[in-house]
């Protein structure tokens, strides 16, 4: 039994977080806001250079060769830092998704681009109406419960526009589906992909909570009101000792899902959804007592703080939201207990 | 990261299933009976405590000299699930074996250590918490029981209170002042206490579910010897916080049995009747159910994770009050939802004609709120945790 990770796996967390930090920071964040393309290729290219675009991609396809434990840190490295650039939906779920369901054409095909960054790919599942990051080179699509690997000619986009302004999200007007096209397994591919698709949203919550407890814990440790640091008050500690106690228990459950997801276990849906509607709810009440506890500079447009708070609560409702996952354990309870 | 039990691991688990299965009558026989209701009953969980011991399962983790089997802390928790899903006996000696003695492995005298460990491995000795006192419950450091040195030994003066088990005490362990000149968490020691020695007098007190299992000490110029204070004179205070670490982090909340208070309130869901139907079939009560699983699951996870740490000689520090916090506030939770679960007969009382289980859900209830006060409260845990885990000013 052991419940930790590898001293490589943390040094991997340090290299990027080291990155992310010079790199991708509100002023890079706010730059993209603006700009239609809304992602940088420059940083993007070296996260593929440190071997992070392609960490889920099969070795004999180029990749790392590695699986869900190790990407899991570097996820919550991605929220932590606001990363715009579609780790979530390539590297954690349309790559392996090839890897584990796309025909042996379609990974020779992708796969090594996907790994190198030279391609890009994308997740639509039937759980959103809209498709994040749709303008990438290859689009995995659901349809009817089952997938399509589909490449831009094959689609119709509309670009719609978020409140969080880094998030690039599209209708899919048409799409143009074909035998060729179809993931083999039926349904099963598309029921992976949601469980990845769900694990690593909630990872990046924790990611996004976190950031937000850190940055509040600062900012009430300057902010004097009534002649003291506000942080010194008792209404203000409890808030933020019972927000640290939620993010914190949301890391158990992350990990676990991934590590669930890694091994194939037959509770990994379960692990699933225990941690995307732990995290979603630990989020929710981090982003909740940020606000509340910087007051008017953190309602400002110039303030960062609204960064975070946007991604998290788009985040927090992707992929199934608190409720729904609730209600998913809840059958699983009832179908399984005694 | 792996979840997997090693051979070893896995080898021991089925060694305690294995006994606990042979011993399943025995079980049984101990838990017909309260030990609350004291006498032979008391007795009778003490006999378990010394069938436990012989066998080795009385305290896993101790060295072999001392009555345990040198087990890792992964197999301990291995054995409190095992002993927790076989529906074992309360462990009548927990605060002597949970909180004493490994305050005595760390700070104690070789002395203290052989003097002790053993009996209350053997349960020969009962041990009692003596920290709170009327006017110093959450400001503990503000206690008034005092010890003065006379000769060889000690003499202590004032009253302890909600001592767990203090009825049925032969030791207590003790914070006293022995220094009031210094600032209060300077003058503090750490004394071991006789309870059958002159000047001890145990009051019971009945609680709000009318056991009696705590009670007040009153101490009238007890003495015990010098040799009993651990760690140095007026540093008790960092002994206490020790023990209290053990207390908050691993002493008390056992993902085991928060587990199986969830199935329980699953089952019962699927037999107590609401609207016509039975209250699994509730969307509310099915929200409450999925949360309750949620929670229970992320409780034994977060444990493995400190069990990890612990395991490769990392230490708990002020992070045992994450760990506090965390499974009081969801026991009383799961035990809420087995009070609006059971609806209008929840409220039915021990020897009630359809009451379920004797009423002992609506006990459970209320030990669960009691446990959001004991080992300091939600909102002591709460400022432990923003002043030193997070680095909030103190105010």
């Amino acid at each position: 039994m052991d419940f930790d990770f590898s001293e490589e796996q943390y040094l991997l967390r340090d290299t990027v977080r080291d990155l992310l930090r010079r790199e991708c920071t509100p002023k890079h964040i706010r730059a993209l806001y603006d700009d239609p393309g809304g992602r940088s290729p420059e940083r993007w290219r070296k996260l593929a250079e440190l071997g992070v675009v392609g960490l889920t991609v099969p070795e004999e396809y180029g990749g790392s060769g590695m699986n869900e434990v190790d990407l899991v840190l570097l996820l919550e490295e991605a929220g932590r830092s606001l990363l715009p650039e579609p780790l979530l939906e390539h590297t954690a779920v349309a790559a392996p998704l090839l890897a584990h369901a796309g025909s042996e054409a379609q990974r020779r095909e992708w796969l090594p681009r996907l790994s190198s960054g030279e391609a890009t790919a994308s997740i639509g599942l039937a759980s959103s109406p809209f498709v994040a990051d749709a303008t990438a080179d290859l689009v995995v699509l659901e349809r009817d419960g089952e997938l399509h690997a589909l490449t831009q000619d094959r689609l119709t986009l509309t670009p719609l526009r978020s409140w969080d302004g880094t998030r690039r999200l599209f209708e899919v007007t048409a799409a143009e589906t074909g035998d060729d096209t179809r993931l083999a397994g039926g349904r099963e591919p598309a029921h992976w992909a949601f469980d990845h698709a769900a694990a690593a949203t909630a990872t990046v919550l924790v990611g996004v909570a976190a950031a937000l407890l850190d940055q509040t814990v600062a900012y009430v440790q300057q902010r004097e009101q009534f002649g003291r640091r506000i942080g010194a008050f008792q209404a203000v500690q409890h808030k933020l000792a019972e927000t640290l106690l939620l993010v914190e228990s949301a890391r158990s459950a992350v990990y676990y899902a991934a590590y669930a997801l890694a091994n194939e276990l037959p509770d990994a849906p379960i692990a699933v959804s225990v941690a995307k509607a732990y995290a979603s709810d630990a989020e929710r009440r981090a982003n909740y007592e940020a606000l509340q506890l910087h007051g008017g500079i953190g309602f400002t447009w110039e303030h960062d703080l609204h960064l975070w708070l946007k991604r998290g609560k788009a985040l927090e409702i992707a992929y199934g939201d608190a409720d729904w996952h609730r209600r998913r354990i809840a059958d699983w309870v009832y179908a399984t207990a005694n | 990261m792996d979840f997997e039990l090693s051979p070893e691991d896995a080898a021991f688990r089925d060694e305690v299933r294995g006994w606990l299965a042979e011993n399943r009558d025995q079980i049984e026989h101990v838990r017909a009976v309260n030990w609350e209701d004291g006498g032979e009953r008391f007795e009778r969980y003490r006999e378990w405590e010394r069938i436990l011991f012989d066998a080795g399962w009385g305290a896993v983790t101790w060295p072999k000299e001392y009555g345990g089997r040198g087990a890792s802390l992964v197999q301990q928790a291995l054995f409190t699930d095992e002993y927790v899903r076989a529906k074992g006996p309360d462990r009548i000696n927990r605060l002597g074996l949970n909180l004493l003695a490994p305050t005595l492995m760390l700070h104690g005298t070789a002395e203290q250590r052989e003097a002790h460990l053993s009996k209350i491995a053997r349960c020969d000795e009962i041990w009692c918490q003596g920290f709170s006192e009327p006017n110093a419950g959450s400001d503990l450091a503000s206690l008034r029981t005092r010890a003065v040195r006379d000769g060889d030994d000690f003499v202590i003066t004032g009253q302890k209170i909600w001592t767990s088990l203090g009825v049925f005490g032969d030791w207590i362990f003790v914070l006293c002042r022995t220094n009031p000149d210094a600032p209060k968490h300077k003058g503090i020691s750490f004394i071991l206490c006789d309870m059958h020695a002159p000047g001890v007098e145990v009051r019971p007190l009945v609680q709000i579910n009318g056991d009696a299992r705590f009670a007040e000490i009153f101490f009238t110029e007890a003495r015990t010897p010098a040799s009993n204070v651990v760690g140095a004179v007026d540093e008790g205070w960092r002994v206490a916080m020790t023990t209290l670490g053990f207390e908050r982090g691993t002493g008390l909340g056992s993902p085991a049995v928060f587990n199986r208070i969830l199935d329980e309130v699953v089952d019962l869901t699927r037999r107590s009747p609401r609207d016509g139907g039975v209250a699994a079939d509730d969307p509310d009560i099915r929200r409450r159910v999925a949360q309750a699983y949620i929670e229970t699951r992320i409780f034994e996870l977060s444990s493995q994770r400190t069990l990890t740490r612990l395991a490769k000689g990392g230490t708990l520090g002020p992070e045992a009050s994450l760990t506090k916090l965390y499974w009081s506030e969801m026991e009383a939770r799961l035990e809420e939802l087995a009070m609006d679960v059971l609806g209008p007969r929840a409220e039915l009382a021990k020897g009630s004609p359809g009451a379920e289980r004797n009423g002992d859900w609506y006990s459970e209830y209320l030990y669960a709120r009691a446990s959001m006060i004991f080992a300091g409260t939600s909102e002591v845990q709460k400022n432990v945790i923003a002043q030193r885990v997070l680095g909030l000013p103190r105010e």
